[in-house]
């Protein structure tokens, strides 16, 4: 018995079962890369080096346990590694403060709608998508996050607290206050489309 | 400007039934996000029949979470990075 245990897997086995078991959460993981940092190649990065994390911690990993929710978990905290980092280039930090500012301001003002957007011919689900992505990116990261693994992703309260290293009560609240934010970036841009009520 | 989905919850502070759409509120994230409880759903179903504002805010709501998983769109993965990883991990010893 003792010579089989999962820890005395060969090399190839070990690859053979990482690559199963974690590869397929590759697309969801990077569209939460690209969301959160907002660059192709920061996203490819960062979705590398969580691979090659999950890679030296896999021994940890249970078989058959929720594989997105772990490769999530590494790259959000590889993303706050990465970011506190970066911080000292205040250009990329400041660059979605000074965007949620200049949303936020044009939620207030009588200007025209969705200015933001240019006015190439575009089907109307681009036109959609590319209103709430920009709503979307303007938001803090953290409001960002709650957003996409909830709603993007699909993941239940427990596994966003889990992920995020968070209570249930702070992920609900944190939620809410997510949807307000980009309710009101949304707003004229809704009633524009005829959702005003 | 009465429409204002954020002024809505605001509005209904100051009118006389504060408690019961509060709570009405706090359990819209539950309901659209399937996570209520059974009761929860009850009460809330029960009180948005005879309750056009939360009625209007749990429409606005699930229309929120359909333009974010419906309309978001999704960035393709580069074809490389797969290949990038496995052969970085194969390097690993």
């Amino acid at each position: 018995m003792s010579e089989q245990t999962g820890k005395q897997l060969s090399k190839e086995e070990k690859d053979a079962r990482f690559e199963a078991e974690l590869l397929p959460v590759l697309d969801p993981l990077y569209n939460f890369a690209y969301r959160l940092t907002l660059d192709e190649d920061d996203a490819n990065d960062l979705v590398q080096e969580t691979y090659l994390k999950a890679y030296r911690f896999f021994d940890y990993f249970e078989q058959g346990t929720n594989a997105k929710a772990w490769l999530f978990r590494i790259l959000k905290n590889s993303f706050i590694n990465e970011f506190r980092k970066k911080s000292k280039q205040p250009a990329k930090v400041d660059y979605s403060e000074v965007e949620g500012y200049y949303n936020s301001d044009d939620v207030e003002g009588e200007g025209g709608v969705a200015s933001t957007t240019d006015m190439r011919t575009e089907s109307v689900q681009d036109l959609i998508g590319d209103e709430v992505a920009s709503a979307l990116n303007a938001l803090p990261v953290d409001f960002r996050t709650v957003i996409i693994l909830c709603d993007l992703e699909g993941f239940t309260y427990e596994e966003m607290a889990k992920i995020l290293d968070i209570p249930i009560g702070t992920v609900r609240s944190r939620l809410h206050r997510a949807r307000n934010s980009l309710k009101e970036k949304l707003e004229k841009y809704a009633k524009s489309m005829g959702y005003n009520s | 400007m009465e429409s204002r989905i954020t002024e809505t919850h605001q509005k209904l502070s100051e009118d006389g039934h504060e408690s019961e759409c509060d709570k009405i509120v706090m359990l819209l994230d539950l309901m659209i996000d399937g996570e209520a409880s059974s009761e929860q759903q009850a009460y809330f179903n029960t009180h948005i029949e005879e309750c056009v504002p939360c009625f209007e805010s749990h429409q606005k709501q699930k229309l929120l979470k359909g333009l974010v998983c419906g309309h978001l769109k999704r960035v393709i993965v580069p074809e490389s990075l797969a290949l990038s990883i496995k052969a970085r991990i194969q390097e690993t010893v």
